[in-house]
Formats: structure tokens, C-alpha cells, sequence
């Protein structure tokens, strides 16, 4: 006759620790290889890339979602691009981090919270007081 | 919040720009407050369809960041509108400008797709407008991409040649589904002996349609009437109670529901 398996809590939160360093990997290596694609794809004359409508065509699905609806948002933080796409805040973070390491999405950082945005012009302050004039 | 639609195809010589601008008439007619504005850089044509004098701003100018949209946009509701408003924004014809839209890089293209979704806020939300029609170049190019890009709902003109049918199902399997845009079919100049029954139609739209599950909003019989009009009247007005009007009445009922 068997005993049922006692099971030992400190395995178990060992086996979660694992079970997290596995998976923040596999986001790593993730990241890795959309940008060893994208270095692939440079353009040799060092022009920086730029999230334009062919640039979104080219991003693999899960990318453009977040890349469109960021662009719609302008700045945004994760929370507000997953509030959009209906996905969870931690993979749209994940999403928006690899666009920045792919140098096409900026990230700052406004207290604790992190926004991210698309830098399209290099004075929008300045613009809008030549159209106001 | 109102729409913004743009009128896309494969191919040129479609009925966009025909459908553009009888479409945001009728809804003008309808009560409704829209601006149509012209996003074919590289052959503008709403200026002589509308007769419009020279404006001091073009889309173009818009684009570029010389001006507010509203300063871009010239008011036709007196003149071409029953009740709404109507508004215009037109490219600009000339060489020149059409020269130097056709040379912009990819910055300049990512700049003009903020300043289009911007159009949500500002044409829609601020000025309350009811519908934005956009005229799109056909076939992939980056002003027709950023108009469906800033779209909520996107219509897809096609003829009956089979290159256009091909080309169409192309688009509707790498550009729109990949945007996941609300996409509808419209069927123009079609032959009247296909449309009379209702097996013909269903035939007709499966071979334009294939395996995709888009909705065909409308299949737009051919007229003479139109050939024979020329472009230089906006039909919806000057024939109120032809069946082209009818069509495109039902086909504005269908896109309100959309």
C-alpha cells in the first residue's frame, strides 16, 4: 500500500522560482531574436528605422497590434495599450520593450510609471505655435 | 463619436473617387456634418469635380505641418449641401506638388500617419463631425496605407476584371485583415444582365470574395448616365431620383450600421 505523496513547500516554491527564471528566458531570447532579425534587416547607411506603415506590415502580428495601437494613443503606458488590445498588461510591457530595442518605440519614465511613445517630431511645441499664429 | 471612412482600391479607375464624393453629399443631404478630403497625391481630382477655387491650404500643407487641419478644409455646405455640413480638403494639383509628395521619405510618411490618427481627435472629437471620407490612391502605397491605417471603417472598390478581383483579394489577405480593420466590398460598374438574379449575385460576389468572410456592402450596377455626366457635376444632386442614387443610398445605410 502506497502513502500519498507528501508535498514538500519548500520544493514547491522552488520549483515556481524555476518555473518564473524559465519563462523571464524565454522572453529574453525572445527579444534576442527579433533584434538579431532586425540588425539583419539594417539598412547599412546607419538610417535609423522608423515605425511607418510598411515598417508595421512587416512586424510580426503580435508586434503591429501593439505598435498600431500605440501609435493611435501616442503616449501610453502598458496598462493603457492593454486597456486597447483586450491582452494582459505584463505581455503588452514585454511588447512595447522589445519595440524599443528594435528602436522603434522611445520609453520614459514619469515618476513610477513608464510611457512609451513613438517620436515623430523633433519640436511638436514649436509646431503647434506656427499653426495657432 | 462619428467615422472615419476610406474608400481604397487595387486598382485606378474603380469609382473611388465617384463614390467619395457622392457618399459624403449624400450624407451632407442627410443632415449629417462631413469632410471629404482628398489623400490621392499623385492624381487630385476633387478640385475640378467640385469646382473649387484654388484654396490657401492644401491636405498637402496639412501633412507637412504648415497648418491646423481646419485651416486645410474648405466649406462647400452652401453650395453643394441640403442640410449637414460639407467640407473639403484638397490635394494640391499641381506638378510641382505632386512631384515633391511622391519624393517624401519613410520619416516624413511616419510623421503624416500621426498627423492622419490625430484626425480622430481633432475632426471628429473637437469639431463634432458626423463622418470622415477619405479619397485614397490605389494599390499599396504609403499615403492609401496610412489612410486605412486612420480609418475605423475601410471600403474596397473593385471592378469585374480579374486582375483587380485578384489584386483585391490579395489586399484583403496581407494588408487589411493584417490591420484588423472593418472592411467592406463594394462591386462597382457591374453589368446589369449579372445582377438579375439572386443567384447571379451570390456567383459574383463568392468569385470576388473567395474564402473571405468580408461583408459585400453593395454591387453598383454600371450607368451610362454617369459615364455621360463626365465628372463635372456631383450626381447625387443633380439626379436625385436616379437608381445609382438609390444604390448609394442603401449602400450609406449598410456603412452607417457597420
Amino acid at each position: 500500500m502506497s502513502l500519498p505523496r507528501k508535498v514538500d513547500p519548500i520544493s514547491t516554491t522552488l520549483l515556481q522560482k524555476i518555473k518564473e527564471s524559465l519563462e523571464s528566458l524565454n522572453e529574453k531570447m525572445e527579444v534576442m531574436i527579433e533584434i538579431q532579425k532586425h540588425e539583419q534587416r539594417a539598412v547599412p547607411d546607419g538610417i535609423p528605422d522608423v515605425l511607418d506603415v510598411m515598417t508595421l506590415l512587416s512586424l510580426p502580428d503580435h508586434l503591429r497590434k501593439t505598435a498600431v495601437t500605440l501609435c493611435k494613443l501616442d503616449h501610453a503606458t502598458a496598462d493603457e495599450v492593454s486597456d486597447q488590445t483586450k491582452r494582459a498588461r505584463a505581455v503588452e510591457s514585454g511588447y512595447l520593450n522589445q519595440l524599443v530595442l528594435m528602436g522603434y518605440v522611445k520609453k520614459e519614465r514619469r515618476g513610477r510609471k513608464a510611457y512609451f511613445y513613438v517620436e515623430r517630431e523633433e519640436n511638436p511645441s514649436e509646431m503647434k505655435e506656427s499653426w495657432e499664429k | 463619436m462619428g467615422k472615419i471612412v476610406a474608400i481604397h482600391s487595387y486598382k485606378g479607375g474603380t469609382g473611388k473617387t465617384l463614390l467619395s464624393v457622392n457618399l459624403s453629399t449624400l450624407y451632407a443631404n442627410r443632415g449629417k456634418n462631413v469632410a471629404l478630403l482628398d489623400l490621392d497625391f499623385r492624381a487630385p481630382s476633387l478640385q475640378a469635380i467640385l469646382k473649387v477655387q484654388n484654396s490657401e491650404y492644401w491636405i498637402n500643407d496639412y501633412l507637412n505641418g504648415v497648418c491646423d487641419i481646419k485651416k486645410a478644409l474648405v466649406d462647400l455646405s452652401q453650395t453643394h449641401s441640403k442640410r449637414g455640413r460639407l467640407l473639403v480638403g484638397l490635394a494640391n494639383p499641381s506638378t510641382e506638388a505632386i512631384r515633391e509628395m511622391t519624393a517624401k521619405d519613410r520619416k516624413w510618411e511616419m510623421k503624416a500617419l500621426g498627423r492622419l490618427l490625430s484626425l480622430k481627435t481633432s475632426l471628429l472629437g473637437e469639431m463634432g463631425l458626423d463622418y470622415v471620407i477619405l479619397d485614397t490612391s490605389p494599390g499599396l502605397q504609403y499615403s492609401s496605407i496610412n489612410a486605412i491605417v486612420s480609418a475605423d471603417v475601410v471600403l474596397v472598390v473593385s471592378g469585374m476584371d480579374i486582375s483587380d478581383m485578384k489584386g483585391t483579394q490579395r489586399m484583403i489577405d496581407e494588408l487589411y485583415e493584417l490591420f484588423e480593420k472593418k472592411t467592406g466590398l463594394v462591386m462597382n460598374k457591374v453589368f446589369a444582365e449579372v445582377l438579375q438574379s439572386k443567384n447571379q449575385r451570390a456567383d459574383l460576389a463568392n468569385k470576388l470574395l473567395n474564402s473571405s468572410k468580408l461583408p459585400m456592402i453593395e454591387m453598383i450596377p454600371c450607368f451610362c448616365d454617369i459615364l455621360k455626366a463626365g465628372g463635372v457635376s456631383v450626381f447625387v444632386n443633380e439626379n436625385p431620383e436616379h437608381p445609382f442614387v438609390k444604390t448609394l443610398d442603401r449602400m450609406a445605410t449598410t456603412i452607417e450600421k457597420l
